[in-house]
């Protein structure tokens, strides 16, 4: 780092900097209050926002930017909310979050040629019509950017800031002439993304819409290398300044994901030399944000993954790895378009969306597996005379609870959000707004639970049908009573198969599990005209779902979480990662392909010299060659852990991953801090 | 046919040879060195091992035994602990099994130019079972040993016969030392040295580097001029692990080191470089 970013970085961590989020909008105006059009009123919200905005600039900022206002008040009053959400399915606070915007369209055309393109399409509606509104609410909110970038041109010229004020007279209004004008340009769309309440902001394929201008740049002769390392680590340390006002259900949990790596539209590798200025600039920070994504293949070279494997070395719990050997057949075989599955990003977490043509809500909801097998051992295990005869059961009710999941999603309710609309590809020329739908409208549901599902149906396998150690009345006695009394069949639930060990008998229960999660699926259609993708992750179901879950059969006890997203259970210990990789590429998972990766612990002791790192980097290699879909790593040493609980004051930067975003461990709530602890006892 | 005794199947290991690897823990070791991290290695016998974190002091574990004065790891102790601290170190496992242990992983260990490393305690203690699964594996995976060598030399001859790649430990030089500090006696570990550099299997050195003990500088010299005068293909130097003593309380036993344990060990590399030695820190 040099010094001026140092600077910044240091600003950063001090956290001084939050006394400046200090000023509360209270209120909209009246006028925006009483906007009968939705998108009209989100659009003046967020002007009303800008308005509100105090530009701050430290001397060392060369792009800068943060917030002042630090909540974005409602949209609806309490009477309309009360009745929105009491006659459609609400999802994630109706706000339009989670999606990938159209960045590079966003950077080639510009605030200006955007908004003569609102206009001439303006033309063809009728003044008061639905699209008019929907398109003037996107030039309002196109006002709204430009009013906030002339706040801080305003700034950097009262400041001297001649190259802050230089860019941001040809930013974002036109086209960037520089990497760094783009990256300006990038920070003024991200702060605008926040501000007009949008969730889980994603970063998408920077190496990919940035390359042309860093390219150019470096062509040119009018950037150096080390210039351009130091941008972006001005612009990664931005991204993390608001962090603390960013919505999530934990601090961290805020969706700015960010993908290296993959294809073209002609399927060409793109893995350039800003892909590796990425890398680098993320090693030297140590920050949750943005949180990196590699998109590799079988053609992948090694030395990307050894370059991924020394950020993961850091123990920030990134970079997150997706195959697109597996994704991109998947998501053509769930009907995207191959020129469009090419172009796939993660959403907030892992869940593979497309940049600028989708709406999908990869996390719509979640099938909770175990609690399937609970209901049905439950209802149905006294009367199935073999086992298969139960799986035929445990399928038929996860057939159902999809349905039901399905049916649960009609007749959505989301908030317009003209601009994210305005940075999408095809709003503007459809006058329609993001809310209401893209090309993709398709929903997905995580699979929580998988592991324990699969070990408790090989443990009544084992116990009841094969062995007959354990009698069907005693073994659902013993659950009953979370295995109070009931010490010695519980023990014989521990040492049944689990799925991690390379072991067909349970790691085939878990082929048929999610086999049938995507059979279920598979027709059922959305009353956007989308489909439902089947999904190996979690999200915060591992610990939702598991809360109210009695004990189940593989000896877990009632109220226990599950492992977070696709890992083997909690409570085994292993016979070690090659034979969890084993039972974890098994599963068809181009079938179950939403996103969900599976997730690995290493002690960091591991990682203690470049042959151990070069090593990891090759096991990285080999899941992806064996057709594993996705994955994350994390070097954590447990002690480390144990004694942030103790002394939190020492350890105020400690960064762990949580489900699929990371996190500062002193700012999570203690059962996700817990739930990581414990999860390390149990792997190599 | 021979069974072994294993304290321990490590999958992924990164520093126990080429590749990627799946370690094997043979239980039973000859040597007693001061600083050993493994202790549940030492004795040949299957035993009961107690964790002590966590321990309530019921009694209940206390009220079953019928061997107090001698553990004969019945085993009885460990079903009634209520916390399941008490556990079996060391499981009997046949040719056909550990085999089919090792072998489910195979490809991987393939792929990633790996393979399984027979380790310990000292894996020569159990030399013949260790034969006869280099057999049983021969021509399906790269098998490696490490060793500390001191094991009749006819036996150790007939172990590299069949193994593919060995890591041996030099630690004390110094005889009376070495007597001292490893309870053992050097010179038969450094006839078999010189054994193992005219096999013909590829080997390199271990070097445990302990505060004061083996890191000195006339101990690694003394080192470096054999290896110079070996076939080894380099020299891995192994700070001291702080952790060492953190096993010791499992089988009941004090930690007690002769040396200064919190000293930094002089990790000298230039000894060996000087010497035109391939040198790694692990």
């Amino acid at each position: 780092m040099d010094e001026r970013v140092q600077k910044i970085y240091q600003r950063l961590q001090k956290r001084e900097y939050r006394s400046l989020h200090n000023k509360e909008l209270a209120e909209l105006s009246e006028a925006c209050k009483s906007t009968q059009d939705l998108a009209l009123r989100s659009a003046k919200r967020l002007t009303e926002l800008v308005q509100a905005e105090r530009a701050i600039l430290f001397p060392e900022d060369r792009i800068g930017m943060m917030r002042t206002v630090k909540n974005v008040p409602q949209l609806l009053c309490d009477k309309e909310k009360e009745k929105y959400h009491a006659n459609h399915f609400v999802f994630d606070g109706a706000q339009v979050c989670n999606i990938s915007s159209d960045y590079e369209g966003a950077l080639r055309e510009g605030f200006d040629g955007k908004r003569a393109r609102i206009r001439a399409e303006m033309k063809k509606y009728s003044e008061g019509s639905t699209q008019y509104n929907q398109l003037k609410a996107m030039d309002l909110a196109v006002d709204a950017i430009l009013l906030l970038a002339e706040k801080y041109r305003a700034e950097a010229e009262r400041m001297g800031n001649t190259h802050l004020l230089e860019a941001l007279s040809n930013v974002p209004a036109h086209s960037p002439r520089s990497y760094y004008e783009a990256l300006v340009m990038m920070r003024l769309i991200n702060f605008t993304l926040w501000l007009n309440g949008n969730k889980h902001n994603t970063l998408g394929r920077f190496d990919v819409y940035m390359y042309p201008y860093f390219q150019s740049d470096i062509a040119r002769g009018t950037l150096t290398r080390a210039d351009a390392l130091a941008l972006t680590q001005e612009f990664f340390i931005d991204l993390n300044f608001d962090a603390d006002l960013y919505p999530g259900v934990q601090q961290g949990d805020n969706g700015q994901s960010l993908v290296l790596g993959g294809v073209d539209p002609d399927g060409c590798e793109v893995w350039n030399e800003l892909s590796e200025l990425c890398l680098d600039a993320s090693l030297s920070l140590n920050l949750i944000d943005p949180k990196i994504n590699i998109r590799v293949s079988g053609k992948t070279p090694y030395e990307v993954y050894y370059r991924g494997t020394l950020l993961t070395k850091q123990g920030l719990g990134f970079p997150q790895y997706s195959n697109d050997d597996v994704v991109i057949p998947a998501l053509v075989d769930l009907g995207y378009e191959l020129r469009d599955a090419r172009n796939y990003v993660v959403a907030a977490c892992w869940e593979f969306i497309i940049p600028g043509v989708a709406y999908d809500i990869p996390n719509v909801d979640a099938l909770n597996y175990p609690q399937v097998v609970l209901d049905t051992l439950k209802d149905e295990l006294l009367s199935c005379e073999t086992f298969e005869a139960l799986m035929r059961r445990v399928k038929a009710e996860i057939g159902k609870t999809c349905a039901e999941l399905a049916g649960r999603t009609k007749n959505i309710f989301v908030e317009p959000s003209p601009f994210q609309s305005v940075i999408m590809t095809d709003c503007i020329a459809q006058a329609k707004d993001i809310a209401y739908g893209a090309k993709y409208n398709n929903y997905g549901f995580h699979g929580a639970g998988l592991s324990t599902a699969a070990d408790s149906l090989a443990a009544v396998r084992k116990l009841v049908y094969d062995d007959g150690s354990v009698s069907a009345e005693q073994l659902l006695a013993a659950l009953d009573a979370d295995f109070k009394g009931y010490d010695d069949v519980r023990a014989k639930c521990l040492a049944a198969p689990k799925m991690g060990n390379n072991d067909d008998y349970v790691d085939g229960i878990a082929v048929e599990l999610t086999d049938c999660f995507a059979d279920s699926l598979s027709g059922l259609k959305n009353d956007r005209g989308g489909i439902f993708r089947a999904g190996t992750g979690s999200a915060m179901y591992y610990i939702w779902y598991s809360e109210h879950l009695g004990a189940t059969p593989d000896g877990r006890h009632a109220g226990d979480p599950f492992s977070a997203n696709y890992s083997p259970s909690l409570n085994v210990k292993f016979d070690g990662v090659l034979s969890v990789i084993h039972s974890f590429t098994k599963p068809h998972l181009g079938r179950v392909c939403n996103g969900g990766p599976l997730t690995l612990e290493f002690h960091d002791t591991l990682f203690r010299n470049d042959e151990g790192t070069r090593k990891v980097a090759r096991l990285v290699q080999l899941f992806v060659e064996n057709g594993g879909h996705q994955l994350q790593l994390n070097a954590i040493n447990r002690d480390t852990l144990l004694d942030a609980q103790k002394h939190p004051e020492d350890h105020k930067n400690l960064i762990v991953r949580v489900w699929g975003w990371s996190g500062y461990f002193n700012e999570l709530d203690l059962e996700y801090q817990n739930h990581i602890i414990k999860r390390l006892e149990f792997m190599s | 046919m021979n069974t072994g005794i294993v304290f321990s199947i490590e999958e992924f290991s990164v520093y126990d040879g080429p590749g990627i690897r799946t370690t094997v823990f043979l239980k039973g070791c000859p040597m007693r060195c001061n600083w050993c991290h493994n202790p549940e290695g030492l004795e040949a016998r299957i035993q009961v091992v107690k964790s002590p974190n966590g321990c309530l002091h019921c009694g209940a574990c206390e009220a079953v035994c019928e061997h107090k004065d001698g553990c004969i790891a019945c085993g009885k102790c460990i079903a009634v602990c209520p916390r399941n601290l008490i556990r079996f170190s060391g499981t009997r496992y046949t040719v056909p099994e550990l085999t089919e242990r090792l072998l489910k992983n195979a490809d991987y260990l393939r792929q990633a130019g790996g393979g399984v490393t027979f380790s310990g305690g000292e894996c020569l203690m159990q030399a013949d079972f260790l034969m006869e699964m280099a057999a049983s594996l021969k021509g399906k995976v790269h098998i490696a040993i490490q060793t500390c060598g001191y094991a009749p030399t006819e036996k150790f001859l007939k172990v590299l016969s069949v193994v593919d790649y060995v890591m041996y430990d030099l630690k004390v030089m110094d005889r009376a030392l070495a007597v001292r500090y490893t309870g053992c006696d050097n010179r038969l570990i450094l006839e078999n040295f010189q054994k193992l550099s005219e096999s013909g299997v590829p080997f390199v050195v271990r070097v445990p580097l302990i505060p004061g003990v083996t890191d000195t500088v006339e101990n690694l010299s003394e080192i470096a001029e054999r290896v110079q005068q070996s076939a080894a293909l380099g020299v891995e130097l192994l700070p001291y692990n702080k952790m060492a003593g953190s096993k010791y309380a499992l089988i009941g036993k004090a930690y007690d080191p002769l040396f200064d344990e919190k000293r930094e060990p002089n990790i000298d590399t230039a000894i060996f470089c000087e010497k035109g030695i391939a040198v790694k820190v692990m």
